[in-house]
């Protein structure tokens, strides 16, 4: 009754199946592994144990922070409950500026210092990202 | 005067929308041919938008301020270049470009179809003046570029100077003629399902108007990537930022559609397939449109976003998916379709070959771009997926694909064999040693580096012998091969010779490594138009002693008040020089960045290329005649 | 052979539709909600929306007014949330004072979530630019101006928000309003 046609046919939707499972673990996987975390000086402060992967922190650059040597620029990312100090060698976006939101990604040091990897740029001078306005807003 | 002209002209497209539905539906039962009437409504429905359209961009060069998109986005001091491209640089204005392209297409679509079914040409226009209507509506109920405000404001606001740029002034509409164009794709297949129509005549037809979304969505691409390169100063062309990839997203689906359809077109498989992808276009265009502008994703490019419009688009985007699914399970028939089983070598094999690894390099794109959203929404964790993930998922796939892209050509169709092939492993010999080489100068010790050199070195050479052995038979495709295989190699030697510097400098210091020396030498301020610019002068010296000037700049605007970099970017055949300076918040220390990024003009030039493969299929018949 | 092709059809109707319809229907409940959560960021819009209608205690005293008694037509309004636990709040504080000198624009504060001696104390040490501060001791009013945080600030004529200000105010945004009142 099954000739070679519906055989064909199962085997094909098989390899399909197949392929299919195997792309979408091997992405998901992929996705653990990548993703950058995002959080605010609190929730930071808030850990209960240092972590070794890239993250993200954003809230705004604290009045009168930066400093700026030859190396490596510093300055202070607050939420206004939390703040944390951070230390960067890098390109500087234009919008980066005392009292703007920022979102600097890199590496925690310890529960105060985060050593940056790079400094997001968005060109919108009314842009925040929405992480940061979560951010201050403490949710 | 322009903005009320241009405002009744919508209200009127939209008559001419109800119109020709009530025709066509009148069309469809009644007589056999084609009735002419319905052609000259969408003529003067399109000739409404075109006047909707230029009455904005009068109203831009007039600086009406009384018009909100306007005052919003334009400023008296602003050239007028920029006062013109300002129309489609907001949300507004560029939904009605859109609109314009929308209704272009689909009035170019009934007088090139003539010989097509009637059914069917009715059918298309009926599915495409959905589509209009929803964006008309869309238009008009909540973002009308024609709103008034009042009182009328002096001045306006200005638009973003990062906008203020010869590419991006062309890239929208560019790049819109690629997306929109797309929506023809999707309105005919929908007519061609339900008419049962999906066949070799078909396909042939739909193919033009497939090259010529894709050549316009790749240049628009393009052009998009030129402008991040140096305006944005992040030095490099893709950062696989959401906004990038909602174009990229297309662009796959869409290739992906072309090479079906050619399968289709001479074998008649892969017809459902064929729907899918051309519904799957559209869709993801629609859905591109819906993540950029409802400001749910998070991305360099933000227009105003209004959750208002989001919800519609969204709505709109799941009413086009839904009824495409009920075209397809209602109405698309499947037992009609020649059954010939095929050979494992053969073209067809290969094309799904790729067709496989272009689908799973979507669903990367897909799931990296949407994914911090749906975890968002699920667990309240935010998340951004970096280039990392891109990298790792897509390089090691992009060996077997360009193999396959490589010997794919070379089959016949249903089924081949590989003798007096000798060529195809002498070529890949040679790729091999090559790769190996310039693996050991590199000084990259990478077992995944050697194979991708090699696999598209192997696909260069091949493309390459087959311009002088075949000369024009299958010469599109062969261009558009060899294009790609230049840029992925132009990209790899980019990727792996690239340097660069960062450093502080107040005026007069000089930086010094083993390899260069950057000197600030000084600081001049220019006053013009609409920005005051410091431009810095460097001299940088590397070990072979030549010195090169450059001239980053830092513009202040007036309006709105905003700094941008602009680089200095010295650009050869081999490499591109690029600085960008920037000065830090009330510092006397300047932010400098130096690259040197070899190859970057072929990676542009390898696109045009690709592109100009598109454009000779799109005019092969007339040659071939 | 019919049969098979009948089979294959029902097939794709009975599992692939439903399957497919609820895995659409699913990404739409995500973009849906996603949508909602991005909602309360808009960066800075030129609104046309009409300004809400509330009843809100005066700061300072018992008496209560209605918006309509506050927002009168053909003066130009500056609807301000603030609080003295807000940081950004004091920086923007300087461009208060300086738009309390124009004479066609009339500033009312909204005191927001706040303690009355701390708001008296933050007034007293950097000064009043308020012709009017209503009292928004539960945040209410706020959630009826859709505004999301402090400090906020609404430019308002003849009933209708023209502009809205999201976070401090900055030289920018201040000259636009001067433009604006002009």
């Amino acid at each position: 009754m099954y000739g070679r046609k519906v055989k064909l046919r199962f085997f094909f939707i098989l390899l399909i199946f197949v392929t299919l499972s195997l792309t979408i673990f091997l992405i998901l996987k992929s996705l653990e592994e990548n993703v950058v975390f995002f959080q605010s000086p609190s929730e930071i402060k808030g850990l209960p144990e240092l972590n070794k992967k890239k993250i993200r922190v954003g809230g705004m650059v604290k009045n009168k922070s930066i400093s700026v040597q030859a190396e490596e620029l510093n300055f202070i990312i607050t939420d206004f409950k939390n703040e944390i100090i951070v230390t960067y060698s890098g390109v500087v976006p234009n919008l980066f500026a005392e009292g703007k939101g920022v979102v600097a990604e890199g590496y925690l040091k310890d529960k105060n210092f985060f050593l940056a990897t790079k400094i997001l740029a968005k060109h919108d001078e009314n842009y925040m990202p929405p992480e940061v306005k979560a951010a201050i807003e403490g949710k | 005067m322009a903005s009320l002209i241009g405002s009744y002209s919508l209200f009127f497209s939209l008559g001419f929308s109800v119109l020709i539905l009530f025709f066509s539906f009148k069309n469809l039962k009644n007589t056999i041919n084609f009735d002419n009437k319905l052609l000259s409504l969408t003529f003067l429905q399109l000739l409404f938008i075109i006047l909707s359209f230029f009455g904005l961009i009068i109203a831009f060069i007039n600086s009406d301020f009384s018009n909100s998109t306007v005052f919003n986005h334009s400023h008296t001091t602003k050239p007028l270049f920029y006062k013109i491209s300002g129309t489609w640089g907001n949300h507004e204005g560029s939904l009605l470009l859109w609109l314009l392209v929308l209704t272009l297409f689909i009035f170019l679509f009934l007088i090139s179809s003539k010989k097509q079914p009637k059914k069917y040409r009715v059918l298309t226009l009926l599915f495409q003046q959905i589509i209009i209507i929803g964006f008309l509506i869309f238009l008009i109920q909540t973002s009308n570029p024609f709103a008034q405000i009042y009182p009328v404001p002096s001045e306006g606001l200005g638009l973003n100077p990062i906008l203020q740029d010869p590419a991006l002034a062309i890239h929208p509409p560019i790049l819109y003629l690629g997306y929109v164009g797309s929506s023809i794709i999707f309105s005919s297949v929908l007519a061609a399902s339900s008419t049962n129509y999906i066949s070799k005549e078909w396909a042939k037809h739909i193919k033009q108007w497939i090259l010529i979304s894709w050549i316009f969505l790749t240049l628009g691409i393009l052009l998009g990537s030129i402008w991040a390169y140096y305006e944005l100063g992040w030095g490099g062309f893709w950062f696989w930022d959401p906004v990038e990839n909602v174009s990229l997203m297309p662009w796959l689906a869409l290739t992906t559609l072309f090479h079906c359809v050619l399968v289709l077109e001479k074998k008649l498989l892969l017809t459902s397939w064929v729907v899918i992808l051309s519904i799957a276009t559209f869709t993801l265009s629609m859905s591109g449109t819906f993540l950029v502008r409802s400001g749910i994703l998070n991305s360099v490019h933000t227009f105003a976003n209004d959750p208002e419009r989001g919800l519609y688009i969204l709505i709109f985007l799941f009413t086009l998916i839904f009824l495409s699914l009920f075209v397809f399970f209602f109405f698309h028939k499947t037992d009609g379709q020649n059954n010939t089983s095929f050979f494992w070598l053969s073209k067809e094999t290969s094309i799904l070959i790729n067709n496989w690894f272009m689908m799973y390099f979507l669903a990367v794109v897909l799931i990296g771009t949407i994914y911090p959203i749906f975890l968002d929404v699920l667990t309240s964790q935010k998340i951004s997926v970096g280039p990392p993930f891109y990298h790792k998922l897509i390089i090691p796939f992009l060996i077997p694909f360009l193999l396959a892209m490589a010997i794919g050509p070379k089959l016949n169709w249903i089924k081949s064999n590989l003798q007096n092939k000798s060529h195809l492993l002498l070529l890949f010999a040679i790729s091999l040693i090559l790769s190996f080489l310039i693996i050991r100068i590199l000084e990259i010790s990478f077992l995944v580096n050697t194979i991708l050199f090699t696999s598209a070195f192997y696909l260069f050479f091949i493309t390459l012998r087959d311009f002088f052995i075949k000369g024009f038979k299958n010469l599109a495709q062969n261009i558009a091969h060899f294009g790609f295989s230049l840029l992925i190699l132009s990209i790899l030697f980019n990727n792996f010779l690239s340097s660069e510097v960062i450093t502080n400098l107040k005026v007069g210091e000089t930086y010094k490594s083993d390899e260069l020396t950057i000197n600030f030498e000084k600081i001049e301020k220019i006053k013009k138009q609409n920005f005051e610019a410091i431009i810095g002068k460097f001299n940088v010296k590397s070990d072979n002693e030549l010195v090169d000037i450059l001239k980053p700049e830092l513009r202040i605007y007036n309006q709105p008040n905003i700094v941008t970099s602009e680089a200095d970017i010295k650009t050869n055949l081999l490499s591109d020089k690029f600085m960008t300076m920037n000065l830090v918040q009330n510092q006397e220390y300047f932010n400098i960045r130096y690259q040197i990024k070899p190859f970057m003009i072929w990676i542009w030039f390898s696109v045009i290329i690709i592109s100009f493969g598109g454009l000779f299929s799109f005019f092969k018949k007339k040659y071939e005649n | 052979m019919g049969c098979s092709a009948f089979s294959k059809k029902n097939m794709k109707t009975k599992i692939l539709l439903p399957f497919t319809i609820v895995s659409f229907l699913f990404i739409f409940f995500i973009l849906y909600v996603g949508l909602n959560r991005s909602n309360i960021y808009i960066p800075e819009t030129v609104t046309n929306e009409k300004i809400p209608t509330f009843k809100v205690k005066v700061f300072n005293s018992e008496k209560e007014l209605t918006s309509k008694e506050i927002f009168e037509n053909d003066i130009y309004y500056l609807l301000n949330i603030w609080a003295s636990w807000c940081i950004p709040c004091r920086d923007e504080h300087p461009y208060l004072m300086e738009l309390k000198k124009n004479k066609k624009l009339e500033i009312v504060g909204l005191n927001y979530k706040d303690k009355v001696k701390n708001a008296n104390n933050f007034l007293n040490e950097l000064n009043n630019p308020y012709t009017l501060i209503l009292s928004d001791t539960d945040g209410t009013i706020a959630i009826e101006w859709g505004a999301y945080g402090v400090p906020e600030t609404f430019l308002i004529y003849n009933g209708k928000i023209i502009k809205k200000i999201i976070g401090p105010m900055n030289n920018n945004l201040f000259k636009e309003i001067e433009r604006a009142v002009k």
